[in-house]
């Protein structure tokens, strides 16, 4: 299979082959996974416990992981020991995957802010405002910072200073994560509608709806935009013009983003399905039943997918065959970080593990 | 007790407060252990509200039908909108929507929606019902900051997507983030007892009902419980708004009755619960709270409405063991030794399996403490079809 190219241009893209730099690797939300697959882990390396819950996902870089704990806590782990490097408080509570971006980190709060900190020594660089509170994650792209809130807009902000650049009103609560392209960032909403927003001005460029609310975030592959909704259906859109290419039906909402790899869209289904698409016709390659419930996006590699539903499932992309399960943790609704031969997943229960 | 009072609630046994269930008991021969004295820490100045339970309308149920309220597992808002506006203006007897919400709010309230996620996303409260809900009370002039939809574990709110499906302004609140936070509770507010020799025998009312919500609209969803018999208005809001409550159970037996009652009587969560509406759209007559199996969850497409909880409850009931006897499943008062079982997997498998003995009589033991009408006889069952 070949690995696609799919976001052209992305500003925030991986500086080492280690690194994961946001929510499902990439801005692009490729997943990251290289070549070869990692094995079944068969130890904890190390075993740290973060502040409180955890139900954003980790993100890494330089060999420092990020972890931030519902309780309002950043920590920054050392990966070789897993001690904290640092710590950075925020006064709300946190439910947002941090973004990396040079030397700072992004995520959101739920007192309505968005916060850059340095991420060398865990001290705050600035602060953007919205009304609601924000549990999506930070995308950055062309010096600036995207995010929704639950006040119902999107926000564009620079990325040096935070400073508003625009806000556009979407009718809904937005707990979708935006996807960024070179010109238009792509993100769904509350109110069930789907949007394309002119990346400088916030415009809407076009609008499509779903039958009911969404939390999944975007992804892109080539001139196809792919999201869940909670209508039950996963949609595969014309990029250019919003136009349903297919979609196809669930059996209850979904939440999961998708990751992508090559031809290959893989999205987990709150009825406890994972299910593969071939992304240009929308033909199931295959649907696995991974957990119970599963929420938390997929990870995805040239010949595995990861997913937390509980603990750590892996499956072969080809056959959606399970290769190997790690059951480590409470319920987990993180995405893992796939780093070298190591895994690293947070918990509900705010355990944070190096597994390998 | 320092401007506290200590009361110790009258502790009624079970045997006497069954409906019909005390002749399946003797033939069982099953003896089930007399329940603990249950202590009642509450505010010395909590003062009683004329709203509380049973509130306006003891004995009065309004039950809605539309089969068009749930189709292929999806709930429709415009139906739902049709069913709660004719259900509210029934219960009051106004002719207006808005004029019907006033008889239960102000525009000064801090209004809380009780929902019921545990379940999710199989059976839960449907978010189109709280929308609904959400503008009754805007339209009796709430504020739409003044409104929160809450519940016991903020985790369940996240996989039934409430954040994401309701309007911008409305606060949405898990008083645990975990099963082992207790910040979110108020160490004043307490009701004690020791079931199976528990480490810890407090259960602490949340602060966000003692401190901070001056109304309270329940939405629990019409569901089989393992323990409790059934679980709606009663034990959702009892074991939703306390913590530590899974100690009154221990296999084979539960001591819901009369624990859920208690607390469903303690002040202020009394006074402050006025009403309660729920959401029978899917029914779950077997594996509940939590099954996700498809097999054991109806469409029944069902709204209750009213503010007697105890009488809901109790038609609740009649409705789950009319489901379990049309699927050959044994009444949920059935005290079967050999039902019992230990596994899990087993017991959401199959509908004559369970892991408790099933203690409905907790319906009628809080209509004893004064919280409603347990008789059939003695409620206004109002059946209205729609559609």
């Amino acid at each position: 299979m070949k690995e696609t190219n799919i976001s052209p241009g992305m500003s925030e893209s991986p500086t080492a082959e280690t690194d994961w730099v946001t929510l499902l690797h990439d801005s692009a939300r490729s997943g990251g996974q290289k070549p070869q697959a990692v094995p079944a882990p068969v130890r904890a390396r190390w075993q740290a416990r973060s502040a409180g819950p955890v139900r954003s996902s980790p993100i890494l870089r330089d060999g420092i992981l990020y972890v931030a704990a519902i309780p309002g806590i950043v920590h920054a782990f050392n990966v070789e020991t897993g001690r904290a490097k640092w710590t950075f408080q925020a006064p709300g509570q946190i439910h947002s995957t941090p973004s990396l971006s040079g030397n700072r980190i992004f995520f959101g709060c739920d007192n309505g802010k968005v916060y850059a900190v340095e991420r060398d020594s865990g001290l705050p660089a600035w602060e953007a405002s919205t009304q609601g509170e924000v549990w999506t994650s930070p995308v950055i792209r062309n010096g600036l910072v995207f995010f929704g809130s639950a006040d119902g807009h999107v926000y564009a902000v620079e990325l040096d200073t935070g400073k508003e650049r625009w806000k556009q009103t979407l009718d809904g609560r937005v707990y979708s994560s935006a996807y960024a392209a070179e010109k238009a960032i792509y993100v769904g909403s509350g109110n069930g509608s789907i949007y394309a927003l002119d990346s400088a001005s916030g415009k809407i460029i076009w609008t499509t709806p779903t039958g009911n609310g969404i939390d999944s975030s975007p992804a892109l592959s080539g001139n196809t935009l792919l999201i869940g909704s909670e209508d039950f259906f996963f949609y595969a859109l014309d990029v250019s013009n919003g136009a349903v290419k297919w979609k196809y039906e669930t059996g209850l909402g979904i939440m999961s983003s998708p990751a992508v790899f090559g031809d290959l869209v893989v999205v987990g289904g709150k009825d406890g399905y994972l299910y593969a698409w071939e992304i240009p016709t929308g033909e199931l390659r295959w649907k696995v039943r991974a957990g119970q419930v599963i929420t938390s996006p997929p990870v995805i590699g040239e010949s595995v997918v990861y997913i937390q539903s509980g603990g750590v499932v892996a499956l072969d992309n080809v056959s959606g065959k399970i290769v190997w399960e790690a059951w480590v943790g409470s319920s987990v609704q993180s995405a893992p970080v796939i780093s070298g031969k190591s895994i690293y997943i947070a918990s509900n229960d705010g355990e944070v593990y190096a597994l390998e | 007790m320092d401007r506290r009072t200590f009361v110790k609630r009258t502790c009624l046994g079970s045997a006497g407060l069954l409906l019909g269930g005390v002749s399946d008991l003797a033939a069982d021969g099953v003896v089930l252990p007399t329940p603990p004295p249950i202590d009642v820490h509450e505010p010395s100045d909590s003062k009683p509200s004329p709203l509380r339970m049973p509130g306006l309308y003891p004995g009065r149920v309004i039950e809605l039908l539309d089969s068009r309220s749930i189709v292929n597992n999806r709930v429709s808002q415009p139906v739902i909108s049709v069913m709660l506006e004719r259900g509210i203006k029934e219960l009051t007897g106004e002719t207006s929507s808005a004029a019907a919400w006033a008889k239960f709010v102000t525009p000064a309230d801090i209004v809380g929606i009780k929902i019921n996620p545990s379940g999710a996303p199989a059976c839960c409260s449907s978010p189109e019902i709280i929308k609904e809900i959400i503008k009754g009370l805007e339209s009796a002039g709430v504020p739409t900051r003044n409104i929160v939809v809450f519940d016991r574990y903020a985790y369940e709110m996240d996989i039934g997507s409430y954040q994401t499906h309701l309007p911008p302004g409305i606060g949405v609140v898990g008083i645990q983030e975990s099963k082992l936070d207790a910040s979110g509770y108020d160490p004043n507010v307490y009701c004690q007892a020791s079931f199976f020799g528990e480490w810890e025998t407090r259960s602490y009312l949340a602060s966000l009902v003692t401190q901070r919500l001056s109304k309270i609209i329940n939405v629990p969803t019409m569901k089989d419980h393992s323990a409790a018999g059934v679980t709606g208005c009663l034990k959702k809001l009892g074991y939703g708004t306390f913590n530590n409550v899974a100690r009154s159970h221990q296999s084979p037996y539960s001591f819901t009755e009369p624990l859920i009652g208690v607390m469903c009587s303690v002040e202020p969560l009394r006074s402050k619960a006025v009403l309660n509406i729920m959401d029978g759209t899917r029914q779950v007559w077997h594996g509940g709270p939590l099954t996700q199996a498809p097999q054991f969850i109806y469409p029944a497409g069902l709204l209750l409405v009213g503010t007697d909880p105890v009488a809901m409850d109790t038609i609740e009931l009649q409705a789950i063991e009319k489901k379990r006897q049309q699927e050959g499943a044994p009444s949920v008062w059935a005290r079967d030794p050999k039902s019992i079982t230990t596994d899990g997997r087993e017991f959401y498998h199959d509908s004559t399996k369970n892991l408790f003995y099933r203690q409905p009589g907790h319906i009628a033991a809080a209509g004893k403490l004064g919280l409603g009408v347990s008789d059939l006889k003695q409620i206004e069952h109002r059946q209205i079809a729609l559609g």
